[in-house]
């Protein structure tokens, strides 16, 4: 059986059902990424007639002779479910209705919704929406999300995908990702708004089964078929990685029931028991989402749970080593040569327990030496490199291609953290234009290492190798 | 008709929600879960007979459908050690229950103490008949040391919990206590929560607790079961 959303996605000739010549509205914008960036054929309906963007403007889908596979609805709500009879008539099976106005603002959308429901039904369409952003692939040149490229930025093609309950959640995480460092981080983002059809458990299906999705990321307020979403979920997360923010955490309580069972099964309790159990990492804040991009997309999985740290600051250094203990994880020992050759080489005033602190003595060949030598040493599965750059002898630059060079060896996890001000932006921009995971605090830093290392664990708890998981993208 | 849904429509049809501990444990005999050996005594006779096959101490409790929270009303004795005791505790149920619709007097073998677990299942809105395991025992809610899993569950997810409670310690064997079986302990929570997930339509809620792991095995030692 085909997975709905290929349909979609896999469209050869896509419809815009309300093109707008009003610049900037959403049926303009959408009607613009259409003509400029669809390899396929593209229709513009618009019961106006005319031209926009050199391409004739239908006064209705049913004048249209081709053959169409796919559209998108871009109509006021009241006028949306005779436009979805019209696109049901003329044989169109997948089709995003972008529009809001529908079950989200009471009774008399949920009436609209449900007429929409009946037209689904009896022209057998697959529904994205409605109230949503629809889809976008940079690959595919897909792209219904309504609003003007001038405001939201879009992200490149990356190893990334993302599936949304909440439009405004994903423009502001996709605006978000198309600055962050090379921007290279989609392959197909879906939202699906209210889920009159097309749901989480869709949309999880479609991008588990995706070749070019290498990591799954997740918004989700409720689920609409939680059963099959866990069950679909246990056997992708031992293929790819899945983590996200199920919000909405203090939603219900447990409502008291005459057992001790149900006075403990407070919705959450069980969400995020279940979210463990289908190995799917769970993310509370939005700086951890953005983080996981970073360290799940640029940086293999660690092998086991045992970090080193380098600093040139003590405070730093500690605040890490704690953090390391709250992400379940432990501070390496150094294999016995590893920790001779830095005993031999730094004065006796470093630090060459673990943390390494090199002090604010530290020189960018300092670091080198630190950060190579645990790098290499088999007893140490994952690196944090803490800077703060306010110390007279440290060539940043120096220090920059170092950090560069040993994040790109992608043998083993090699995270970042610059504290401090000016320099430690600049030292991080640097870092971040080419996609090496670079914090601006310890903990950041730590817990992303956390987050790949629970994965590992949950691989390796189910007989996965974690090697065999090919996340990064190879750029 | 399978003989637990016979027992559970039964109960539905006389309006009851609430399944009696004699009734709970027949279901989870015939699920093949192993419980203390017990008897539903009609008479003091019958009760000292029983108490004399199990081999003492035993424990006796009330069986009505009028008392749901058999410790509120002081219907359940332990630790009887002798045939006397079992008489006069026989005696006392029947004096200070005489107004109520008693189906009996369940008496039992008296576990020894041990670990005490809960295993439990409730019907979640979003997911179904789920199942829970942690620390049981009276505080159960106030140390609140539970994972849920789905119904029906596999046996590795089910030892894959066990391992997720905070206490875990408690189970390797601490400060002398025995160490617990979770390969048992597992099979128990895949056949109760198979039960949930096949009896779904009947079954709202199920409280296991205590579940008393000892150097003998695991005893499932109250059992209730509320239907929808």
């Amino acid at each position: 059986m085909t997975v709905k959303l290929e349909n979609f996605f896999n469209a050869e000739s896509f419809c815009v059902v309300g093109a707008s010549t009003t610049p900037n509205k959403p049926g303009n914008v959408v009607a613009y990424n259409f003509v400029h960036s669809f390899p396929g054929k593209t229709y513009l309906v618009n019961p106006k007639g005319g031209e926009l963007f050199e391409n004739k403007l239908y006064h209705s889908v049913l004048d249209i002779e081709d053959k169409i596979d796919a559209a998108c609805i871009i109509v006021p709500a009241r006028f949306a479910p005779s436009a979805l009879q019209e696109c049901g008539k003329k044989g169109i099976k997948n089709i995003i209705v972008t529009t809001g106005g529908f079950s989200e603002i009471g009774e008399e959308g949920e009436k609209l919704q449900q007429q929409m429901f009946d037209i689904m039904k009896e022209y057998e369409i697959n529904v994205i929406g409605p109230n949503c952003l629809g889809l976008y692939s940079p690959a595919l040149g897909y792209d219904t999300m309504f609003l003007p490229a001038s405001k939201l930025k879009r992200p490149s093609n990356g190893p990334v995908s993302i599936f949304t309950q909440s439009g405004a959640f994903g423009a502001a995480f996709i605006d978000q990702l198309s600055r962050l460092g090379s921007g290279r981080w989609v392959s197909k983002f879906i939202s699906y708004g209210n889920a009159s059809d097309i749901n989480e458990t869709d949309s999880l299906e479609y991008v588990g089964n995706d070749v070019d999705t290498k990591m799954i990321l997740i918004y989700l307020e409720d689920f609409k078929n939680g059963r099959e979403f866990m069950k679909k979920a246990r056997e992708i997360s031992l293929r790819k990685p899945i983590m996200g923010i199920k919000a909405n955490r203090t939603e219900t309580g447990a409502k008291a029931g005459a057992s001790h069972t149900a006075a403990l099964s407070a919705n959450d309790v069980i969400v995020d028991d279940l979210l463990n159990d289908a190995g799917i990492i769970r993310v509370i804040t939005w700086d951890q989402l953005e983080d996981c991009v970073l360290a799940f997309g640029t940086q293999p999985l660690p092998l086991g749970d045992r970090v080193a740290i380098v600093t040139d600051g003590g405070g730093a250094g500690v605040m890490a080593s704690d953090m390391v203990s709250d992400c379940n994880l432990k501070l390496a020992k150094f294999s016995e040569d590893v920790q001779k050759k830095l005993d031999e080489t730094f004065p006796s005033f470093y630090a060459t327990g673990n943390p390494i602190d090199i002090t604010g003595s530290a020189t960018a060949e300092d670091y080198r030496i630190a950060l190579e030598s645990v790098y290499n040493d088999p007893n140490v599965d994952s690196v944090v490199n803490i800077c703060i750059p306010v110390i007279p002898d440290l060539d940043i630059e120096e220090y920059i291609k170092i950090s560069r060079e040993l994040a790109k060896r992608k043998e083993k996890p090699f995270v970042t953290a610059l504290v401090g001000g000016e320099e430690a932006d600049y030292a991080t921009i640097e870092l971040l234009k080419e996609d090496i995971p670079a914090f601006e605090s310890p903990g950041r830093a730590v817990k992303a290492l956390g987050m790949l290392t629970d994965y590992t664990k949950y691989l390796q708890k189910h007989g996965v190798d974690p090697r065999t998981i090919q996340m990064e993208d190879q750029k | 008709m399978s003989e637990i849904k016979e027992i559970l429509s039964t109960i539905q049809s006389e309006q009851r929600k609430a399944v009696l501990e004699h009734e709970a444990k027949m279901i989870l005999k015939k699920m093949g879960i192993l419980i203390p050996p017990s008897t539903l005594a009609q008479s003091k006779e019958e009760a000292i007979e029983a108490a004399g096959n199990f081999g003492y101490p035993v424990v006796m409790k009330l069986m009505s459908k009028e008392v749901i929270h058999k410790t509120d009303y002081g219907a359940v004795v332990i630790n009887l050690h002798s045939e006397d005791a079992v008489k006069s505790t026989y005696d006392d149920f029947m004096t200070r229950f005489a107004d109520m619709d008693v189906a009996g007097v369940l008496v039992e073998k008296m576990v020894n103490k041990g670990l005490e677990l809960i295993i439990g299942t409730n019907t979640d809105p979003t997911f179904g008949p789920v199942i829970l395991f942690g620390v049981g025992g009276v505080m159960v809610e106030a140390i609140k040391d539970v994972v849920f899993r789905i119904c029906p569950t596999s046996q590795p997810q089910a030892l894959q919990a066990i391992e997720e409670i905070k206490a875990k310690i408690l189970l390797d064997g601490f400060r002398g206590m025995p160490k617990v079986d979770k390969e048992q302990l597992s099979k128990l929570i895949v056949k109760l929560s198979e039960l949930a997930w096949e009896y779904k339509e009947y079954i709202a809620e199920m409280d296991i607790n205590p579940v008393i792991a000892n150097e003998d095995g695991i005893f499932p030692v109250d059992a209730r079961i509320i239907l929808k």
